[in-house]
């Protein structure tokens, strides 16, 4: 077991460093908290200025009108279904396929591997017509399915979980096989509780990614009642907001990324794990 | 159980079932950007008590929901402005139709092209519309080889609004307190000079950065002032090397080069830049009137009792003007059945009927009676701009992908004034990218 050094303990170079990384997260912060305090001033205000945020007025119009958007709900439920949706299925779409190219053998296996990495190549753009089609041939537009199904390919969570599982070591799944379990029984009891902070940074990916998602709901979420939140928010939009509703656009933003703030809140030490690569004890 | 009671039952059953059909409600989705302000205006009624864009278009949904006889609903399908197009194409591919749709005039003929929108000269004559009440400049954006398309319900512009008090300064104001505007390109060069020598600011505030429009529409504008063809007919070239594109092409370089355009500015930055006084001339459209009337009206203002507005002053000569406009549109398969379709025109009438109210924006009416009338012209600066529902200038309608013209042609402008790429490369870009875009039109 290793001590946790504090970082003013290093002497010079350890306070240089501390004082670099606050002045890092304080440059990170500083937009976030324009942000904050923009979507409390009034729009006609920061028509002509958005300096001196600080000083009044201020008001609550801004909340106000988001929140007398009768779909805002509906579109709140949405997000969170279609982000969890996806994020459990690329959980266990990509830990079963890298369970499956990190331990077992199969004809063709680097070429399919290589076929699913070369996923990672293809932008988005590229397949969204073919894309949309398919659902619209499949009468599928306007659906949970639709939005959660073309997300659940992911090559990058291939890629993770198989660099992961080849990480763990071979000897611990030989012992289970010598006492006869099963491949399966390995993998959900031995293989998949060691693979946790790679399934958590791999979650918050999906989570993140499928929260803020804007291109494919558009076009495929056409009904306002299907609308996730990113394209709902955009809707209720003015066409000048940026020029004429400032405050409601930082606004949308606040509430928009309310809920990521709260998940991270509660799963605070899980995602600073996973992120660091460690293991919460 | 005595028969007479059953038969009273099923009788009156019956008169329930009936009565149900009878107020059976038909509805009609309509979809359009223009923002939702449902927490203001989600239960007006009364068109007059709306403003703004957003709150006058909810309200005039609101009205017809609440008074048509038909049981007719409207559904509103708000769509965010920018993706607007994608998003209904998308619809269109996946069968999910709208009824009513909002279209600019300028994206019409692409629509049209595609056999994807319904003609209304029939319909709209059921409810007592003809094209001879349009403007010339409506009917030219929404008759498309004589048949008609759309709904005009605006004409909007390319106006310069102006901070008197600053042309004051400078000495550019007439005795009855007008602004001084140029009447050649040598004197918009002298007046810009003489504005920077007096009050040390620029003269130009328009949108510089990540904006392509701005300088698409200046330069369609000071062309069409030459009597220039930026867009031959047929719709599948574009010619940039007339000499009229060649002098409206180094005007706006020139202007920029000299100091005379704020610079940095993106289009929130460019409107800012105006109201703090830090430019004397925005350019920019005619859904900016209210707002800055506004402004003006705050004390301590740098626009306080000292604003008005114009169309683009005829630099070369000749009034005219870029403009486009707001229609209405069904799309083919939007209504289900002919009950949908006419409850489709009945809204198409209200709109029309509103068409004043909705003038309110900023916008020109599409309406002749409108913008002849004493109550249009009684509204701030309407009476400055009314002549541009005559003297207006819009891209025809055979030019495909509009959109994408835009981006390609203002990209290229701006990269002139921003990177000074030579006049010679920006022309022969814009041949290339836009000839690809016309090249590969329906």
């Amino acid at each position: 077991m290793t001590a946790t050094r504090h970082p003013m303990s290093g002497g010079l170079g350890g306070r240089l460093a501390l004082l670099a990384v606050v002045l890092l997260a304080a440059s990170w912060m500083l937009p976030v908290a324009w942000v904050f305090a923009a979507s409390f001033k009034p729009n006609e205000v920061l028509m002509v200025r958005t300096d001196g945020l600080l000083s009044p007025p201020f008001t609550l119009r801004n909340y106000e009108n988001l929140i007398g958007t009768s779909s805002l709900l509906r579109w709140l439920t949405n997000s969170a279904i279609v982000s969890l949706g996806q994020t459990a299925g690329v959980l266990v779409l990509s830990s079963l396929a890298g369970y499956g190219f990190a331990r077992t053998s199969f004809p063709g296996k680097r070429w399919v591997f290589g076929f699913v990495l070369a996923g990672l190549a293809v932008p988005e753009q590229a397949i969204l017509i073919p894309l949309h089609r398919l659902f619209a041939g499949l009468g599928l537009h306007n659906t949970y399915t639709a939005l959660i199904f073309p997300r659940l390919a992911a090559p990058f969570g291939v890629y993770l979980m198989t660099q992961y599982f080849k990480a763990i070591p071979r000897e611990l799944e030989e012992a289970a096989l010598l006492d006869n379990a099963s491949r399966l029984k390995i993998f959900l009891r031995i293989v998949l509780p060691m693979s946790l902070p790679a399934q958590a940074t791999l979650g918050i990916f999906s989570f993140l990614t499928a929260w803020n998602d804007y291109l494919w709901p558009l076009v495929s979420a056409t009904r306002p009642d299907m609308y996730t939140l990113t394209v709902g928010l955009a809707s209720i939009q003015t066409n000048f907001a940026q020029a004429e509703g400032i405050g409601f656009l930082m606004a949308q933003a606040v509430f928009a990324g309310l809920p990521i703030f709260i998940v991270y809140l509660f799963f605070q030490k899980y995602i600073v794990a996973a992120v660091s690569g460690t293991t919460v004890g | 159980m005595s028969k007479i009671p059953c038969a009273l039952g099923i009788v009156a059953l019956g008169a329930v079932a009936l009565a149900a059909c009878g107020n059976k409600k038909t509805e009609i989705s309509f979809t359009r950007f223009f923002g939702s302000c449902e927490a203001e205006y989600g239960k007006v009624t009364d068109v007059k008590q709306a403003h703004g864009e957003c709150g006058i278009i909810t309200a005039i949904t609101n009205q017809f929901n609440a008074t048509n006889p038909d049981h007719v609903v409207v559904k509103p399908q708000i769509v965010e402005w920018g993706p607007y197009y994608d998003q209904l194409s998308a619809r269109i591919v996946s069968g999910d139709v709208p009824t009513v749709a909002v279209m600019h005039e300028s994206a019409l003929g692409d629509f049209v092209a595609r056999n994807l929108v319904e003609p209304l000269d029939d319909a709209l004559q059921s409810v007592g519309i003809t094209p001879a009440e349009f403007t010339d400049q409506a009917r030219r954006g929404t008759v498309i080889g004589g048949k008609l398309y759309a709904l005009p319900f605006d004409t909007w512009s390319w106006l310069w609004h102006i901070n008197l008090n600053m042309m004051k300064k400078a000495g550019l104001v007439n005795a009855d307190g007008s602004p001084i505007l140029p009447t050649t390109p040598e004197e918009l060069i002298a007046q810009a000079e003489k504005f920077k020598a007096a009050t040390g600011k620029p003269y130009f505030s328009w949108p510089t950065v990540n904006e392509s429009a701005a300088p698409y529409r200046t330069f369609l504008t000071l062309v069409a002032q030459q009597g220039g063809v930026v867009f031959p007919p047929g719709g599948k070239t574009i010619d940039v090397r007339s000499d009229a594109a060649r002098k409206a092409l180094e005007l706006i370089g020139r202007l920029y080069a000299e100091g005379h355009v704020k610079t940095g500015a993106d289009y929130g930055a460019a409107n800012q830049a105006f109201l703090t006084g830090e430019a004397g001339i925005v350019v920019v459209g005619t859904w900016t009137i209210d707002d800055f009337l506004t402004q003006s009206k705050q004390p301590g203002s740098p626009l306080a009792n000292g604003y008005t507005v114009v169309p683009f002053p005829p630099v070369f000569g000749k009034k005219a003007v870029f403009a486009d406009g707001h229609s209405w549109v069904l799309l083919k398969g939007g209504a289900r059945d002919d009950k949908t379709r006419k409850a489709a025109v009945g809204l198409l009438r209200a709109l029309w009927d509103n068409d004043f109210e909705w003038s309110r924006t900023g916008h020109l009416p599409a309406r002749k009676s409108v913008i002849d009338s004493a109550t249009y012209k009684q509204l701030p600066f309407r009476a400055n701009i009314a002549e541009i529902s005559s003297t207006a200038y819009s891209v025809p309608s055979d030019v495909s992908h509009q959109r994408a013209v835009e981006v390609a042609v203002g990209e290229e402008i701006s990269s002139m004034y921003l990177t000074k790429k030579p006049l010679a490369e920006v022309q022969t870009a814009i041949e290339q990218r836009v000839g690809k875009l016309l090249a590969g039109a329906n």
